[in-house]
């Protein structure tokens, strides 16, 4: 089990990066953390005649907060996001999620850049993107761009990248005022892929109602998904009222999931709108301390 | 394709050796440098055995190529000792509590509880078991190493006390 | 019955004795046969067919030849000429069998399927070149499961054999149908077992060298069994057993898997020779997934009568075994043990059975820790169906019907007895009380009425014949104990430990029969070159066979010992006795010789030896097994089932468990543990998975899942020690727990369903099985 053969390159800028990816097009693949390209190509699932190894290009990777945003470099390791206390404070989210990503061997070398740019439909950065709004920064040969993470997941294992560009940052808004947040997943073993998984981010006002509600799913479509007519029903509602079962059955009412060999697809829609209630009930007893 | 140059440092060591960009570091310890104490269990990233720390963290050595850890500082199980022919507290640990049988999964085990163990000194039951479970042992049922776990904590603070 | 205490412990045998093996596999100095290189060696890889069934129309290797560094790309044309038997000894003269060829020709069987070898200077570039080997194959319809296996019509995996049905034996007694007649209860179900695979961590492998000057070849194996792949090595290849080396140092696991020489490691032996060079080959694990051999595969048809009181009356056992595309020894094997050995721990007054095997276009079926452990599946998860069939708490039942220490010895109605060496009643006891069986099913109830939990709760009570000397080759381990002028001790042994610490278990009882120090002992094993020849390490018979047989020969060099001793201090040989190293006489310490002195003197100074002795200070002592020797367990366990997700939560497990008298208590315990954790992942998450046309879904440990710590609860391990009747005392606990395991989880979690009134029959029990079962019921 040994990958083919490939001519690696190491650049050390960004604009040396999008070069190689533009001069070698389909023939070449940027490599992150290779927590999940590395086993695919091993197995010889897949296979590039040209790598561009992104662990040496400087600036890609770090933690920055700024005027309510915080800024994560494309490269910085996954296991920063559960040990760095400035990220446990801005985005506790994603410091929750951190720990279900495989294993702390995986988080030691896996990257958020490379998690979110791999677009596994079962994994839990992108779900906690699109229910937060983070802001994809996308460096390509013609210059920079953003995408909104509601842009950005277009299919299993696609994105709204180009060939030629890469992700360099994500950008997460700094939790509000009276808002909570969870993520839950249901996986066979501990740090495998969920069967499916929540995460919901939820505000409440001064009156202590649902101001704002966000609700994503994983692991029940090609891509991870807002539960709107859940959030909608939330809005405006009092915890006290909501009813977290209903909340989640409303969440998966618009989903067909798909089989495998771990669950049906409507095992999969009742174990998501399972473990949706559960989110939900810990946003908002959160929100509410 | 050709082969690359690659330096590193392993247990304290420069190392220094060529190979074919699509080397995995596991393969390069083993084959390139002779350090066939890290095992090659599956090749994808799963078992864990190949776990060695780059540095100083616990990674998959088969899921990162050679010519990545150029220039790096690696620990393989042959460095994790104090000194050749004795056993560091983990180790130590293992062989007091039985958590080892065949041995094949255990450099991975030893590399990564040393990691562990250096960041949470004073693991639960519970922390220990979810430490562990990027580890896949099939001989003990894990019994003998959740001990080991418990146990190598103790022998930390023994030697630092 | 009689029971023994940890007071009867010796120095060294009964103590948790640190193991010798662990230093050097702790520090990573291990030598297991990837680690192993030789000058020049080259590296191989299988191409496997990637359909399930198939004509062979054309392999065209001309582009894999032309790859840099490839040194030679082989079919069956080139590897299958002249070939011997391939099959293990054991089975070596079994006429209903399918003969088996390096690389197929004609039709591919299965997915995995070899047919073709590429040698290279790399496994990369090998793997490369394999890639470009166009294997053109006309598909043919696979027979996948056993309906497609036993429909009428159906397409037949080896056409010359006539039938899918490849082994057929009925044991049909008669009187069932009048014992059903007048039983007041007659129960009924099938219960299927799901495919497994044994997954040591360290996969198979072999680097063979052919000296093409001297004739010899030598393999470095990855093997539990040294003399046997010796043997068929030689086969394979034509090279004389004498000029057939076989060497397996450290063994990464093999469960099984590892006892008998497999195809691919004899055609890469094979290949060797052919090519006269040294060749690599390492399985990956994709392959160890696919192609090495999957276990369990079984279908069982349990009928019970029983009379009001739910004692037994008799019981009808239908098995079907799915055997895969290609024999691993003969055709079945393992479908026969499960209709003989149904009758475990009760007493049973009538059995009749009919045992078959099919061929399926599947990776073949081969050995797996307690290889008919059907038998205690089918049988214990039948104990709890019918006892809540008839309304009787499944622990009552099993207190009605075990056979107790007043029905020893008892013979079962296939003629086995057992002796008074065994335990079962106690072990069940003993587990119910430790899980606390009553409150338990009080908190049950409890959690239910109130909370709409769902706990359950298992038993699995077994009997297991260990270190079956009625299987000729494997009946026999030879122990040469050599004593070296300085008084070391070194043992040489035909075992092939993979795990189990023989190292340390042999030389615990040497040094305890020697009554010298245990660092005073080395154990040579796994090397045919050294060791005399053996059985290797298998069916739960190594304490059985291989320490007696260190302990006879142990307890010869002893003798000798004591008669130099004798002559040198001038005392009655009689007289003496030993520990510590020194030999003194009874009652008179201070009178005394070492150890050391005496074996200086049996090679040193032989002219004080006794007259007309034999110089030298060793032994060799070849223990037969007994035709069987009987071991006991119960398991308990608890769970809960979460209704919402199907995800099952072992709460607690214990295991009460008799291996006789325990050489090291801690290798037991670790024994114990680890089969029952692969229990517990077969039931709840291992499952080897084909679809309808024969692929493999499992082909990665992304779907292949192997249990991790974090799933898995503490197992709470308790002895009952009765001896067994052999010198050492000693029965067999390598595959018990996995034996036990799988029904004692699938009576808890079918327990839990009961409270809904949800019926179950089938493993595994992954969430996608209990929300089907869930869901199929209205929940």
């Amino acid at each position: 089990m040994k990958p083919g053969p490939f001519e690696y390159h190491a650049p050390h800028t960004v604009a040396d990066v999008t070069a190689l990816l533009a001069e070698h097009g389909d023939e070449c693949k940027p490599l992150a953390g290779g927590q999940s390209l590395v086993p695919m190509l091993a197995l010889r699932l897949t296979g590039f005649p040209h790598l561009v190894d992104l662990n040496r290009v400087d600036g890609l990777s770090g933690v920055e907060r700024s005027n309510g945003t915080l800024v994560i470099g494309a490269i910085t390791r996954q296991r920063v996001l559960e040990r760095d206390p400035q990220i446990a404070e801005a985005v506790p989210l994603l410091a929750r999620a951190a720990p279900l990503i495989g294993h702390f061997q995986i988080r030691n070398r896996g990257t958020v850049g490379g998690s979110l740019a791999h677009a596994d439909p079962a994994s839990e950065l992108p779900a906690v993107a699109l229910a937060l709004g983070a802001t994809f920064d996308v460096a390509g040969p013609n210059g920079t761009r953003s995408i909104a993470a509601a842009d950005f997941f277009t299919g299993t294992w696609s994105t709204a990248l180009e060939p030629d560009e890469i992700v360099t940052a994500v950008s997460f808004p700094v939790r509000g005022e009276r808002t909570g947040s969870a993520i839950h997943e249901m996986a066979r073993r501990h740090g495998d892929f969920a069967i499916a998984g929540a995460v919901a981010n939820m505000s409440l006002d001064a009156a202590g109602r649902v101001s704002a509600a966000a609700i994503s799913l994983f692991g029940v479509a090609s891509t991870p998904v807002r539960a709107t007519g859940a959030e909608a029903a939330l809005v405006g509602a009092a915890p006290a009222d909501i009813n977290t079962l209903e909340i989640g059955r409303l969440a998966l009412a618009d989903q067909e999931p798909t089989d495998d060999i771990h669950a049906t697809g409507p095992q999969r829609a009742r174990i998501a709108a399972h473990v949706t209630g559960i989110v939900v009930a810990r946003a908002l007893e959160e929100a509410g301390r | 394709m050709t082969d690359q140059a690659i330096a590193i440092t392993v247990n304290g060591e420069r190392r220094k050796g060529r190979t074919e960009a699509r080397t995995t570091l596991a393969d390069f310890l083993r084959d390139e440098l002779a350090l066939t104490g890290t095992h090659v269990g599956c090749e994808h990233g799963v078992c864990g055995a190949c776990t060695v720390l780059l540095d100083g963290e616990a990674v998959r050595s088969c899921l990162v190529l050679a010519v990545q850890a150029d220039g790096a500082d690696i620990t393989t199980i042959e460095g994790i000792g104090p000194e050749p022919g004795r056993l560091g507290p983990v180790q130590q640990a293992f062989m007091e509590c039985h958590g080892l049988q065949c041995g094949f999964c255990t450099p991975g085990f030893v590399v990564s509880v040393t990691s562990f163990l250096a960041e949470q000194p004073a693991p639960t039951d519970d922390e220990i078991r979810e430490m562990l479970s990027g580890n896949i042992c099939r001989c003990t049922g894990y019994q003998g190493i959740v001990a080991a776990v418990h146990r190598a904590t103790e022998l930390i603070e023994e030697a630092t006390a | 019955m009689t029971t023994t205490d940890a007071g009867s412990a010796g120095r060294f045998v009964g103590q948790s004795v640190r193991r010798k093996e662990d230093p050097r596999l702790l520090t990573g100095r291990g030598t297991y046969v990837d680690d192993m290189s030789l000058p020049g060696m080259l590296h191989a890889c299988f191409v496997r067919s990637n359909v399930a069934h198939g004509r062979i129309v054309s392999i065209d290797c001309d582009a894999a030849r032309a790859v840099d560094g490839v040194v030679a790309v082989l079919t069956g044309t080139e590897l299958n000429v002249g070939r011997g038997s391939m099959q293990p000894t054991l089975m070596f003269e079994d006429a209903a069998n399918v003969a088996v060829q390096p690389l197929t020709e004609g039709t591919v069987l299965f997915v995995g399927d070899p047919v073709a070898l590429v040698v290279a200077e790399s496994r990369a570039v090998a793997e490369d070149a394999a890639e470009l080997v166009e294997v053109n194959i006309d598909m043919l319809e696979a027979v996948v499961g056993f309906d497609a296996a036993l429909l009428e019509g159906a397409p037949l995996v080896h056409p010359d054999k006539g039938a899918n049905v490849g082994q057929d034996m009925p044991v049909i007694m008669p009187g069932w149908d009048e014992i059903k007649a007048d039983a007041a209860h007659v129960v009924s179900a099938t219960f299927n077992q799901h495919r497994q695979t044994n997954v040591p961590m360290e996969t198979r492998g072999i680097v063979a060298s052919f000296d093409p000057a001297s004739g010899e070849l030598h393999a470095y194996l990855s093997t539990q069994n040294p003399h046997e792949a010796r043997l068929v090595l030689s086969r394979v290849t034509g090279v004389p057993e004498h000029l057939v080396r076989v060497t397996a140092r450290d063994v990464g696991g093999g469960f099984g898997q590892k006892m008998f020489l497999f195809r691919d490691e004899q055609t890469i032996g094979a290949a060797a020779v052919y090519l006269g060079r040294s060749i690599k080959w390492i399985e990956d694990r994709r392959e160890n997934l696919i192609a090495s051999n999957h276990a369990r595969a079984d279908r069982t048809t349990v009928e019970l009568a029983l009379d009001a009181d739910g004692k037994l009356l008799g019981a009808f056992v239908d098995e079907v075994e799915d055997a895969g595309a290609w024999p691993l020894g003969s055709m079945g094997g393992a479908a026969p043990a499960v209709g003989a050995y149904f009758t475990g721990a009760y007493k049973l007054p009538f059995l009749s059975w009919h045992a078959r095997a099919v061929w399926t276009n599947t990776c073949q079926r081969g050995a797996y820790r307690g290889p008919w452990m059907m038998e205690t599946t089918a049988r214990e998860q039948m104990v709890d169906y019918a006892a809540r069939a008839i309304g009787m708490d499944p622990w009552e039942w099993r207190r009605r019907n075990v056979v107790k220490d007043a029905d020893l010895p008892y013979t079962t109605p296939m003629f086995m007895t057992y002796d008074d060496s065994i335990s079962p009643d106690a072990t069940l006891e003993q587990a119910a009380q430790v899980i606390d069986y009553d409150a338990f099913r009080a908190e049950q109830r409890r959690a239910f009425e109130s909370e709409g939990r769902l706990l359950g709760v298992g038993l699995s009570l077994y009997i297991e014949p260990c270190a079956m000397g009625m299987m000729d080759p494997l009946s026999t381990e030879t122990a040469n104990v050599r004593v070296m002028p300085s008084g070391k001790v070194s043992v040489a042994l035909g075992t092939g430990s993979h795990g189990q610490g023989l190292e340390t278990t042999m030389a615990q009882v040497v040094a305890e029969e020697l009554g010298i120090d245990i660092d005073d002992v080395i154990v040579v094993q796994g090397d045919t070159a050294s060791s005399p020849f053996g059985r290797g390490t298998g069916g739960s018979g190594s304490a059985i066979i291989g320490a007696n047989a260190c302990r006879l020969a142990s307890a010869a060099v002893r003798d000798k010992a004591f008669a130099i001793a004798a002559q040198l201090m001038e005392a009655a040989a009689n007289d003496l006795e030993v520990s510590d190293g020194r030999i003194t006489v009874k009652g008179t310490p201070a009178r005394g010789i070492d150890f050391a002195e005496v074996a200086r003197v049996a090679y040193l100074e032989t002219a004080k030896l006794p007259e007309g002795m034999e110089a030298s200070l060793e032994a060799t002592h070849t223990y037969k097994a007994p035709p069987v020797t009987w071991a006991n367990a119960c398991h308990a366990c608890t769970v809960e089932v979460d209704r919402y997700t199907g995800l099952v939560k072992i709460l607690r497990y214990v295991v009460s468990e008799d291996c006789g008298k325990m050489i090291n208590p801690a290798i037991v315990d670790g024994q114990i543990a680890g089969g029952v954790v692969q229990g517990i992942g077969g039931v709840l998450f291992e499952h080897m998975i084909y679809d309808p046309d024969g692929n493999p879904l499992a082909t990665t440990f992304m779907d292949y899942l192997l249990p991790t710590a974090a799933e898995i609860p503490t197992i709470e391990i308790h002895h009952i020690e009765t001896p067994a009747p052999n010198p050492g005392g000693h029965k067999g606990v390598g595959e018990g727990g996995a034996i036990g395991a799988p029904a004692c989880v699938f009576n808890a979690v079918a327990d839990a369903l009961a409270l809904l009134d949800v019926t179950i029959t089938d493993q595994p029990l992954g969430p996608r099985e209990v929300l089907d079962a869930l869901m199929a019921a209205g929940h």
